[in-house]
């Protein structure tokens, strides 16, 4: 039975991706639509921690399918992507099975009568059965529409992103054993990049790209009234706009919106009234994982004019080198 | 719509956007399910189908508005409709004073007439606007059409007109209502102007025949190089880095020969129940860590910068890389390079040294780097020189550069002098040399591209 949905516009992809829990914005929503249509991968880029793989976590949850993840990382290759025949397996049946197949064998009279007819059997033991799935092979060859999220792409190696051309582009996968397994449903594909590297032209032709940047406040504001919706208004806006001020200053990693969240939530577990340096001094380090980072931002909040831009006068280099 | 989208693709094209076939098909796929009607979501599935790389969205804005309607532009007012007879007689006279040049404009601001696509070719003519392909020219056109109309003029004129109608004995407040009135018409014509620059420019951008073949751009000395040829030799130098790289990648992957790896070797031979036919050896770490110190010096920066662009692309084939610029003085710029195109870090780079004269200076750099920097370079490292060793006769402490290259596994100076000029004049050349492993000549980006070639073997 299949109960999983389409959507028949943007709009209602929106509102769908909304009850996950996922605020998407109208660029989101149109080009996740597109991608629906076209049945094109999606390639989505951005800094750390926007929300790329919560993403196709929402939109699996949205469409009532199965999520199937695939973590690239250095030295990524076809047998742990793809498939595997599952060796020990195959032993163990052919140590099992072995009164089975002398029985087979034991009415042929020469040897090579023996090895035609153990060839005739060869199927069972080059079958499904025996065959590992990992997770391209099993989005491929699913019943049911599956979502998946090839996480990180930028991670794997170049021989992997071209190996990854073939199966993006026709959803089928030759197995030399098997045969050409070819996709019951096309799934919904979604590749994320934190852009460590430059991906190859061909990979990006076959997909739709979608660049998601930091939110804006209002939409900010919004997943935090969402995510943490104990802590009341006046304080989460003016988190919000902190951790907004703290991403225009030139840190070596500016806080994401987990970030924002996971501070949200420390925030109302404190149970904090409002942010006051005190407060602000025992938290920070949710949102800054550097030490240089945590020491600019303590500097910067306490200057007695506050909240003048910080991006500005802050350079911490020797004025010799300014210009 | 359809040509018009083509001619949008050919000017994103002309503005450095790498569009396939496939990529333009898909757009007009999208746009059949998403329909024009929605302007926004045009633009939308124009965009995720035609631009894949961050970097080209901002391109993408710009041009997007000129080919795509923006068109509504505020209407015109015709102020002297609500003039009455007596009134109308005195603007006019008092419009009489003025010559004939600023009469023609301030007839249209009267009459709230926009220029008429006659007039508009006229002044495209006249300031060169017909061949314009590059938007960044388009204020700068603007402002050369605003100039043929004198606007300023007018503006100025505008301005004591009030006044003028007051002495003829119009009513002051009608007088300012009217001379707002044509101060609003004026901007409508500024903006009907920049918008037709754009589209002007815009179309030439589409219409630009192909750029010539990049080969003869591959082989052209760094110091014969218009801006605009280095503009397609930085998108070429991501293509070079490719092929680079798959070649490298092989060769780093064939010349395995590290320990043996007892778990792939298990995993491996499964299949012959253990017995271990097939060996896995462990892959041997070959990749390079490299210190690379780069000129940027006005006669080195374009060798400079695209050295550091093809390390920039190369970087997962390179363990680690610090990279330096100097003129008179070091710089450490790989936080500069992490997140942004070598092009916009050697700019910021050229900010922060300090304005006015300076000499290249490569012994005090050294002394810089022996300073600060020395933690960087180990046995293991490649230390990479890019500069044509002309130190401006000041001393190029041999003494340093010696203990460096002594302490690296190798030291290669890339220079795109050729060696009859080598200790010519300034050149210390030859006194660094002899410490070098490798010197080689790189004088145009393909003798370029082998030279990182060989330092990656």
């Amino acid at each position: 039975m299949d109960n999983t949905r389409r959507f028949s516009s943007p709009g209602e992809l929106k509102a769908a991706l909304g009850t996950e829990q996922y605020i998407a914005s109208d660029e989101i929503a149109t080009i996740m639509y597109l991608s629906q249509e076209l049945g094109k991968p999606l390639l989505t880029e951005g800094p750390a921690g926007v929300g790329k793989t919560e993403l196709a976590k929402a939109i699996a949850q949205a469409t009532c399918r199965e999520l199937i993840r695939l973590q690239c990382y250095e030295g990524l290759d076809e047998t742990k992507a793809l498939y595997e025949w599952e060796y020990a397996k195959q032993l163990l049946y052919t140590q099992l099975l072995r009164d089975k197949l002398h029985e087979t064998l034991s009415g042929t009279d020469n040897l090579s009568a023996a090895a035609d007819r153990l060839a005739d059997e060869e199927d069972v033991f080059f079958s499904m059965r025996f065959l590992l799935q990992r997770p391209l092979l099993k989005a491929i060859l699913s019943e049911q529409p599956t979502v998946l999220l090839i996480d990180e792409i930028d991670r794997s190696d170049a021989e992997f992103e071209a190996f990854l051309l073939e199966v993006l582009s026709d959803f089928q996968v030759s197995v030399p054993e098997l045969g050409t397994l070819a996709a019951v449903h096309r799934p919904l594909v979604v590749l994320t990049s934190n852009n460590t590297r430059e991906l190859s032209e061909a990979l990006k032709r076959r997909c739709l790209y979608l660049f998601i940047d930091y939110p804006s406040i209002e939409q900010e504001m919004a997943v935090v009234r969402l995510k943490v919706p104990e802590l009341n208004a006046k304080l989460a806006r003016q988190a919000v706009e902190l951790v907004q001020s703290l991403r225009s200053m030139d840190l070596r990693k500016s806080p994401s919106i987990s970030e924002t969240l996971d501070w949200a939530k420390a925030l109302v577990a404190l149970n904090a009234r409002h942010l006051d340096i005190p407060m602000l001094e025992t938290t920070l380090s949710i949102l800054l994982k550097h030490e240089s980072d945590l020491q600019r931002a303590k500097r910067w909040m306490q200057r007695p004019s506050g909240n003048t831009r910080p991006g500005e006068d802050f350079d911490t280099r020797p004025s010799r080198w300014r210009n | 719509m359809e040509e018009r989208i083509v001619k949008f693709i050919a000017a994103l094209r002309a503005a450095g956007v790498r569009i396939s076939l496939a990529e333009s098909e898909d757009a007009f796929r999208a746009i059949h399910y998403l329909g024009i009607k929605d302007r926004e979501m045009f633009r939308l599935s124009l965009q995720s189908t035609l631009v894949k790389d961050a970097n080209n969205l901002p391109v993408y804005d710009e041009l997007f508005p000129i080919f795509f309607g923006g068109n509504e532009m505020p209407p015109m007012i015709n102020p002297s409709d609500d003039l009455s007879p007596d009134e109308a007689q005195m603007l006019a006279e008092a419009l009489r004073q003025y010559n004939d040049q600023l009469r023609k404009l301030l007839d249209k601001l009267t009459n709230g007439e926009r220029l008429s696509p006659e007039e508009l070719e006229r002044l495209a003519k006249m300031v060169g606007l017909t061949q314009m392909d590059n938007l960044h020219y388009r204020e700068w056109m603007v402002q050369r059409m605003k100039k043929a109309l004198h606007f300023r003029e007018v503006q100025e004129a505008l301005q004591e007109l009030a006044e003028i109608l007051g002495k003829l004995g119009m009513d002051k407040q009608r007088a300012e209502q009217l001379t707002q009135l044509m101060q609003a018409n004026q901007q409508v014509i500024e903006d009907q102007l920049r918008q037709f620059a754009g589209q002007r420019i815009a179309e030439n951008m589409s219409d630009r025949p192909k750029d010539e073949g990049i080969d003869s751009l591959l082989n052209r000395p760094f110091n014969a190089l218009s801006d605009r040829d280095m503009e397609r030799l930085r998108k070429e130098v991501q293509r070079l880095a490719a092929a680079l790289k798959t070649r490298v990648a092989l060769r780093q992957k064939r010349a395995k020969s590290g320990q043996l790896d007892a778990k792939a070797t298990i995993r491996a031979n499964l299949k012959h129940a253990n017995v271990p036919i097939e060996l896995k050896h462990r892959e041997h770490s070959l990749k390079p860590k490299l210190v690379v110190i780069c000129d940027v010096s006005t006669s080195m920066r374009y060798c400079s910068e695209l050295m550091l662009s093809l390390l920039y692309h190369l970087q997962d084939l390179i363990s680690k890389t610090f990279a330096f610029a100097f003129i008179n003085r070091l710089e450490f710029i790989t936080p500069d390079l992490v997140d942004r195109d070598p092009h916009a870090a050697v700019a910021q780079v050229l900010e922060r040294m300090p304005a006015g004269y300076y000499n290249t200076d490569l012994g005090n750099s050294l002394e810089d780097f022996q300073r600060e920097h020395l933690g960087t370079v180990d046995s293991r490292t490649t230390f990479i020189i890019v500069g044509d060793g002309r130190n401006n006769y000041n001393d190029p402490r041999l003494d340093i550069f010696n203990t460096l290259a002594h302490r690296t596994r190798r030291t290669i100076w890339i220079n795109p002098e050729a060696p009859g000029l080598w200790g010519s004049g300034d050149s210390d050349m030859l006194k660094y040399a002899p410490s070098c492993d490798v010197v080689l000549q790189a004088n145009t980006l393909a003798q370029l591209t082998a030279a990182v070639d060989r330092l990656l073997t």
